[in-house]
């Protein structure tokens, strides 16, 4: 069986060949397992936030290969990398990235109405994604109309909405004060617990000690991959 | 994504920015409403001069003689050709059905209390004619073939009439009514300039007499002849009824040929010309006309069209993120190129619909104004209007459209 995430030797350069050349990825090489929770650690512009684009399939690698359960991403047409998104990638992200127009529930639904999946099942779906982040009982309200935490809970129902097989989150924590940032490890250790691949981008070692396997970037490179106790929150 | 999620999805977007979706759509709007008015009141003139030339008949053909001079006065003193061009007309009776004069005369009629002097038009709402003055017209025995005319009452004016000078006449449907409501005219006389005419027939109706055209047959036809007593200038004008198409051609020559050994064209000229020819080209002077108003009214549509792509382009740059965020959570480029161009081609939709409204009411009103009639727009300018909206909206939405779903995921959730 094929390795769920198999990077090889990957490069992202922009402006090759130019003077102010910058390899936001140098020749990178990591593999990810089924189950796994991994914390990719690294300063900022150490190239973790274009590895973690190049594994949820939203940007493309300018050299390397990457593929995903065997299949080599970089031969994907827009529509299957689309579907790549929408059923196997959960993305969390630093600023929540809601629609501010949707209510919560539609945010929530907006993933399973790109799989054209009928109503009713949907808001079955959507509703216990919120339940399990606690929120069920606000699915009317706006995001404005919450706090950070909750915005980034109803981020999280919506990025495991579809039961992808991968969360990735960037940085969920980072504009949220220190107690509420820990409910949101926590929601990922859960996730990690009944079966999900986490995969979390932060520059905080204290963050990084939530997940079993840390790997460092410095300078677009890897410079430590390694497995540690974990802190259970 | 289905295509009523998709609807669902624009409608939220539009109405979430009321204020600029309304001024979006007014452009789209005031254009279909002007190009709408004037297309259906252009058309719907159109109908109703083909509808009063079919009243007429067809096959006829227009003669106009001119001879002679002016007195002081300034009114005509030529020669009266009509009896020559009946002797013509008469002696090709294979082509020919009937010849007859053209002309109205200015005369007020009086029968008791009623004096055409004192009738004002009157109309109903839907501008029919009720009531008003008739046309008094010289005819000759032969204005009823000529015309499309048949006698429903009495008897028709007899070439013995005209030989004689007798002072009677025919009237048409509408004529009978102003006068005589439901009452049987035959055998009442009439007073004309004074004068006593014995009314001898009615004609039956060409169109509804309590509808549009109704003016047509409000007529009062006299022998030519009776031009002894009731005055005028000598008569130019001639209607000649050919039997069919083939004919009409025959026809047209072979009274070119008379005339032109007629008519002295030193002092004086003829033309001869079937009356569909003109019809046609006054039809296509119609369509020119509206194709000319129409393309000015067109322009303020190109101009919405403009309007809307440039509020698509806000959105899509205002929106980059959301377009990123769609694209992260799943959505295929081509779900949102169709987001935008729904968007915008239900903008365009609805400002054609609105438009299509004032459109309606507008040619209503304005017809009656201008043709006091009644002109509903046709189906098919409703149905044209609506799609051309639609298709504008999807021309003008494509170019932002893709420009949205062109956008890296990654870049797009970079944007602020």
């Amino acid at each position: 069986m094929a390795r769920l995430i198999e990077v090889q030797n990957v490069y992202k350069i922009y402006g090759e060949g130019q003077e102010n050349e910058v390899r936001a990825l140098d020749g990178v090489s990591l593999c990810v397992d089924r189950g796994e929770f991994v914390a990719i650690v690294g300063q900022s512009g150490s190239g973790k936030s274009t590895l973690m684009n190049v594994l949820g399939c939203l940007d493309v690698p300018s050299r390397g290969r990457f593929l995903l359960d065997g299949t080599d991403v970089g031969e994907l047409t827009d529509r299957e990398l689309s579907r790549i998104r929408n059923r196997r990638i959960g993305f969390i992200f630093q600023q929540y990235n809601l629609i501010q127009g949707l209510s919560v529930l539609e945010n929530v639904e907006l993933p399973l109405i790109y799989q054209g999946m009928d109503p009713v099942e949907r808001r079955e779906m959507a509703m216990e994604a919120l339940s399990k982040v606690g929120l069920a009982e606000r699915f009317k309200h706006k995001p404005t109309q919450m706090s950070g935490g909750q915005q980034q809970r109803v981020a999280i129902a919506r990025a495991i909405a579809t039961r992808p097989p991968i969360v990735m989150a960037d940085e969920p924590t980072g504009a949220l004060d220190s107690r509420t940032g820990l409910e949101i490890l926590r929601f990922l250790q859960q996730l990690n617990k009944e079966g999900s691949t986490v995969i979390l981008i932060t520059h905080d070692n204290g963050i990084a000690a939530t997940a079993r396997r840390v790997v460092r970037l410095s300078d677009g490179k890897i410079v430590e991959d390694r497995e540690q106790e974990v802190d259970w929150l | 994504m289905n295509i009523v999620q998709a609807i669902k999805m624009a409608w939220k977007s539009i109405l979430g920015k009321k204020g600029r979706s309304a001024l979006t759509i007014l452009g789209i709007f005031i254009g279909i409403a002007a190009v709408m008015t004037i297309v259906s009141v252009m058309e719907g003139v159109k109908i109703e001069s083909m509808r009063q030339f079919e009243a007429m008949g067809s096959n006829r053909i227009n003669v106009n003689i001119y001879a002679g001079g002016w007195d002081e006065k300034g009114n005509y003193t030529g020669k009266d050709y009509f009896p020559e061009l009946y002797d013509f007309c008469n002696g090709m009776k294979k082509y020919v059905l009937g010849v007859t004069p053209n002309a109205n005369l200015g005369a007020s009629v009086s029968y008791g209390t009623k004096n055409s002097e004192n009738m004002q038009y009157e109309y109903d709402d839907n501008w029919n004619l009720i009531s008003g003055p008739p046309n008094c017209v010289y005819g000759s025995d032969q204005y009823s073939v000529c015309n499309n005319l048949s006698i429903s009452r009495g008897r028709d004016l007899a070439w013995l009439d005209l030989e004689n000078y007798n002072q009677v006449c025919v009237m048409g449907a509408k004529a009978v009514q102003v006068f005589f409501g439901n009452a049987d005219p035959v055998g009442k006389i009439l007073k004309v300039n004074g004068n006593s005419f014995t009314v001898v027939g009615v004609y039956a109706p060409r169109m509804d007499v309590n509808g549009n055209g109704a003016q047509m047959d409000n007529i009062i036809v006299f022998p030519y002849t009776a031009r002894r007593v009731l005055g005028g200038q000598p008569i130019q004008e001639f209607i000649v009824k050919a039997r069919d198409g083939a004919s009409m051609e025959e026809a047209i020559s072979r009274l070119s040929g008379f005339l032109k050994g007629l008519v002295d064209q030193h002092t004086g000229g003829y033309n001869v010309y079937s009356e569909s020819n003109w019809q046609k080209e006054s039809n296509e002077y119609l369509t020119m006309i509206g194709l000319v108003l129409g393309g000015i009214a067109a322009i303020s549509l190109l101009v919405g069209g403009i309007g809307i792509m440039n509020i698509m382009l806000v959105t899509v740059t205002e929106r980059t993120r959301e377009i990123g965020i769609r694209r992260a959570i799943g959505a295929p480029r081509a779900s949102i190129v169709s987001q935008f161009l729904i968007e915008a081609a239900m903008l365009c939709g609805i400002g054609g619909i609105l438009g299509i409204a004032v459109g309606t009411l507008g040619s209503v009103v304005l017809s009656r104004l201008l043709v006091k009639m009644t002109v509903y727009p046709p189906v098919w300018v409703v149905l044209g209007a609506f799609g051309f909206s639609v298709a504008l909206g999807i021309i003008f939405g494509s170019y932002p459209a893709i420009k949205a779903s062109r956008l890296q995921p990654v870049e797009a959730l970079r944007a602020e």
